[in-house]
């Protein structure tokens, strides 16, 4: 019965009625299809639609058809549903450039766009491209882009923009070089020959050709309005009075005439238009269920073929909208006529959508009823399949919406709000829900000791949901204390929840016994972690919802890497993989984190380049596919990537989006992002920045250690290792090696395989740096054993020329030989590979040679003379007053026209040339 | 135009506006003008009159009667 929005939007509206054949305009546009632009554009009701899909239909070329609504004035939006309306005819064209879009940091527009238009001058054939109702859009971005297309058209395409406003880009370009078309509204008047035609031909009416020149006159050849005239003479005896009376009179014509209209009709069709018009979009039985009439579907046929307004949604004649000034008038008369009425038809239209359509339509009728004791029951019915696709964002919008007085008294409803507002990260108000629903579960138990009555108020739509409360609080109460670190209190709850639910209900005891896993993580017993969150997902799998499920390999996975299974690790993500696709469409939430983590792994492997395709995979899925974290997590991912490369400056500049993307969850957060930050800090030298971090965290290296700061405490390692190795004062490596030899211990009592990689690594250059290189050798050779079945290679390699030095000591001593050649050859491999943020923003493909000729522009030298000082990425930002991501796109043209890479290179580049 | 035209702090509270149209417009429509007052002129106009909270507000305003197809005569803002 429902009918996706978006087919409407790319349906090309064709009237079936008899309409005025208007040659001359039909002649004019298609004169104009070999110029790049048509341009309609004249108030509402001008019949700018009705010409075009006449036009259109009867062109020999193939049409695109976009019909633009205020949803659309986002940018992204915009191009996604542009694209969808081209694949309407060229199949896939513009899939990469979606999920472009969709990243949490999209490539520049223009770089966008090209990619588009590529395409499409690819293409054997020419097309016409319709953008219906241009007007609502305001976003300068948008405006922006079409002036780009409009600027390198392809002669592929004919564009045709139809609009109430002129629009934003400029036209006197076009008009100049004769690549524009322009209907305005003199030309799409009616002239009095056309009205005639309309009048007597097409509504059958047989006017004089005096009562023509009047209803012409009156009406200035307003489409509209002659079209509203001819419906209200419609079935008249008196037309000779009507008219002259029409013409003398000064009120607004649509109101004048609307009125007439109404009253000429019976009854029955008078309270169905006026009825209907709270309909968005119009179905026979949608119609029949508002009105209480029946036929709707013959009389919503019989409307079209009336000329009253009624624009067809799709070829099978179901759905159908009025056209929108149309319905602006009749709603304010139906305001005006029945204003008690129109809770309740909405309140019907909302019944209907409950019975055969979408829960979010129904609860959208019902929030425009104010029936919010109807929204609330509809929350409450929606709450297990909204939960399965994790869509709490919408649920949590539905409930904020319903006054407080209605949630309290319905327990059900209560800890539903906590459950969205927990996945939303509104902590505090999760547990005042909580508490609501408590009191209510709290007066069931004692309600012998209750006056009579008390329990009359609570409010439960759905009992089977209400029988399982105390198991879901204690499950929700259980995730609040793991978010704030609680673990005993999270370990408690969860217990609870194993003791009060019984076996065959499988989603809490799952979530219980998932969270006893991750309290079991975040103190560090890896191994009954993993074991506990498998068997939990494998129950939540069990009740149905798969996403979480998915999710859950997240924090499997990155179990098995701190275990240093790296091979595990990459398997659970494949699984989880498999299962995200066996779900077929739509993708499901959390598949776009999967190649998230593959692409960790394969950095990890030094395979940089299908780390970054990883990436690309999952911007391409879209941001409907990611779980909250995965904004977050890919550019963390995609930093490190940079990090390999030796793009350090690029590498911050994303590790301060993700710390800005950055949404916690119920995982330990085993690895901040500060702490990664740091790191590469250290890499630069930038030990001033480094200390900082070290005193805002309040560490030291007499810490107690816990698995949740080990990361942590491994960089505080590192940070003082490299104060040594600047002012070589004992005391800092004496603090690294003490500290070090703790975290090994700590690190080998968890069996943490992975960690204990890495604190051999920073023992091994310790002693190095010491200018020790036999000690430096023992350690080495422990982490070289431990991660050659692995695969390791990054983890050794990220330590750059030092540990380059020591691996060949390690060769010349015949350790690990095959593998240690094999880490070397990796060592000159990173300059080799196409840059990571060439593949992601696929440039504008120029040549070498044009490169070459390309000078900097004034502001790129601006940008490239502090690239020189020991500014970081946000300082130049601020100092040039220009955001992050536009002084990126400054760099890569910078790199792009100088052919490098990366900061350092640019600034060598740049002196070699001699530019300053 | 008044000095402040187009200054950037255009949340001057509450300018009066007379926005002209041309055809007389019932009443009814009142609500979905921000509750102006409508005076229907002899010479076929109506005006709108009222108190507009800021250059947004007069903005969708004007699209309203844009969306309306009403011809659209003058824009004023007053001090009365």
């Amino acid at each position: 019965m429902n009918m996706p929005i978006l087919s409407t939007k790319l349906y090309i509206p064709l009237l079936r009625t008899r309409v005025v054949q208007r040659p001359r305009l039909i002649e004019r546009l298609n004169e104009g299809l070999d110029r790049k632009l048509t341009l309609i554009s004249a108030s509402a009701g001008f019949g700018k639609t009705t010409l075009v899909s006449e036009w259109v239909t009867g062109c020999d070329r193939p049409v695109a058809w976009l019909s633009l609504d205020e949803g659309d004035d986002d940018f992204t939006r915009f191009l996604t549903h542009l694209v969808a309306a081209l694949q309407t005819i060229v199949e896939n064209i513009g899939g990469g450039v979606v999920s472009e879009l969709k990243s949490a940091q999209p490539p520049p527009t223009e770089s966008i766009l090209t990619i588009l238009l590529n395409e499409i001058s690819a293409l054997p054939y020419k097309f016409v491209l319709v953008l219906d109702d241009y007007h609502v859009i305001d976003a300068k971005e948008i405006d922006d882009a079409l002036g780009f297309l409009l600027e390198h058209l392809p002669p592929q395409v004919h564009l045709v923009i139809a609009t109430r406003e002129n629009p934003q880009f400029p036209l006197g370009r076009l008009r100049a070089r004769g690549l524009l078309t322009e209907l305005r509204a003199t030309d799409l008047r009616f002239t009095p020959e056309e009205a005639a035609m309309f009048f007597n031909q097409v509504m059958g009416l047989n006017l004089t050709a005096e009562d023509i020149t009047l209803l012409e006159a009156r009406t200035e050849g307003w489409i509209a309005g002659l079209q509203l005239a001819a419906l209200s003479m419609q079935g008249r005896e008196d037309i000779q009075a009507f008219v002259p009376a029409f013409a003398g009179d000064n009120r607004y014509i649509v109101d004048y005439l609307v009125e007439e209209v109404l009253q000429s009709q019976p009854d029955h069709v008078r309270s169905f238009l006026l009825q209907t018009s709270i309909l968005d979009r119009l179905h026979g039985s949608l119609c029949d269920a508002v009105t209480g009439q029946q036929d709707g579907n013959a009389r919503l046929q019989s409307l079209e073929r009336g000329n009253f307004f009624v624009v067809p949604l799709d070829d099978k004649r179901q759905w159908y909208r009025y056209h929108h000034l149309f319905a602006e008038v009749l709603s304010v008369h139906l305001r005006e006529d029945q204003p008690d009425q129109v809770a309740e038809l909405h309140r019907r239209a909302s019944m209907w959508y409950e019975q055969y359509g979408s829960m979010a339509d129904a609860i959208r009728h019902a929030l425009a009823a104010k029936d919010y004791a109807r929204v609330a029951d509809l929350v409450e019915l929606a709450w297990l399949p909204m939960s399965r696709s994790r869509q709490e964002t919408a649920v949590l919008g539905w409930l904020k919406a319903i006054p407080d007085e209605i949630v309290r008294y319905r327990p059900v409803l209560c800890v539903e709000y906590a459950w969205a507002s927990l996945a939303c990260n509104e902590l505090d108000a999760a547990m005042d829900r909580l508490l609501d629903a408590e009191r209510w579960l709290e007066m069931m138990v004692h309600q012998h000791d209750l006056p009579e009555g008390a329990l009359d108020k609570m409010i439960v739509v759905d009992e089977m949901a209400f029988r399982r409360l105390p198991g879901l609080i204690a499950v929700y109460r259980s995730g609040h204390a793991q978010v704030q670190g609680n673990v005993p209190a999270a370990m408690k709850y969860a217990q609870q929840v194993l003791d009060l639910v019984p076996e065959d209900d499988h989603l809490p005891r799952g979530a219980a016994t998932a969270l006893l896993g991750l309290a079991s993580w975040t103190s560090g017993d890896l191994e009954t972690a993993h074991r506990m969150f498998s068997d939990g997902l494998a129950s939540v799998q069990q009740s149905g919802n798969i996403t979480d499920t998915i999710g859950g390999a997240v924090a499997l996975a990155t179990i098995r890497i701190a275990q240093g299974r790296l091979r595990q690790a990459m398997h659970t993500y494949e699984q989880g993989l498999k299962l995200a696709t066996e779900h077929g469409e739509p993708k499901l939430r959390g598949t776009a984190d999967m190649y998230v983590g593959m692409s960790e792994l394969c950095r990890e492997h030094n395979d940089l380049h299908l780390a970054t395709q990883h990436l690309l995979r999952s911007k391409e899925l879209g941001e409907h596919t990611e779980l909250p974290q995965n904004p977050s997590r890919w550019h963390v991912t995609m930093a490190r990537i940079l990090e390999a490369q030796g793009d350090l400056e690029g590498a911050l500049d994303l590790l301060y989006e993700a710390e800005g993307l950055f949404v916690s969850d119920f995982f330990p957060n085993v690895r901040p992002i500060a702490a990664v930050k740091t790191r590469i800090w250290v890499a630069q030298g930038r030990l001033f920045e480094a200390f900082d971090w070290i005193k805002g965290e309040g560490l030291s290296a007499q810490d107690d250690l816990s698995y949740l700061r080990e990361f942590e405490h491994i960089t505080l390692a590192r940070v003082l290792t490299a104060q040594y190795k600047s002012d070589r004062a004992e005391r800092s490596i004496l603090e690294a090696m003490e500290l070090l030899e703790r975290l090994l211990q700590s690190a080998e009592e968890g069996k943490r395989t992975g960690s204990v990689i890495e604190i051999l690594i920073v023992q091994a250059l310790a002693h190095q740096l010491k200018g020790n290189i036999p000690a430096a050798l023992v350690p080495l050779e422990r982490a070289l054993i431990l991660a050659e079945p692995e695969g390791y290679v990054r983890i050794f390699v990220d330590e750059g020329k030092s540990m380059m030095v020591l691996l060949e000591a390690a060769l010349k001593q015949g350790i690990a030989s095959n593998y240690v050649y094999y880490l070397l050859t990796a060592f000159g491999k990173a300059e080799d590979i196409k840059p990571a943020k060439q593949v992601v923003n696929e440039p504008l493909n120029k040549t070498q040679s044009e490169a070459q000729s390309e000078p900097l522009s004034e502001r790129e030298r601006d940008v490239l003379r502090l690239l020189r000082t020991e500014l970081n990425g946000p300082d130049i930002a601020r100092e040039l007053m220009v955001s992050l991501n536009t002084l990126r796109t400054h760099t890569k043209n910078i790199y792009d026209k100088l052919r490098v890479n990366n900061r350092r290179a640019a600034v060598r580049r740049s002196e070699e040339l001699d530019m300053f | 135009m008044s000095e402040t035209y187009g200054s950037p702090n255009d949340h001057q509270e509450h300018c009066l506006y007379e926005i002209r149209i041309k055809g007389h417009l019932d009443a009814r429509w009142a609500e979905r003008f921000e509750s102006m007052s409508f005076t229907h002129e002899s010479d076929g106009t109506t005006i709108l009159y009222g108190p507009v909270v800021d250059q947004a507000e007069l903005h969708g305003l004007l699209r309203k009667v844009r969306d309306l197809g009403l011809p659209l005569v003058s824009v004023i803002q007053v001090d009365l």
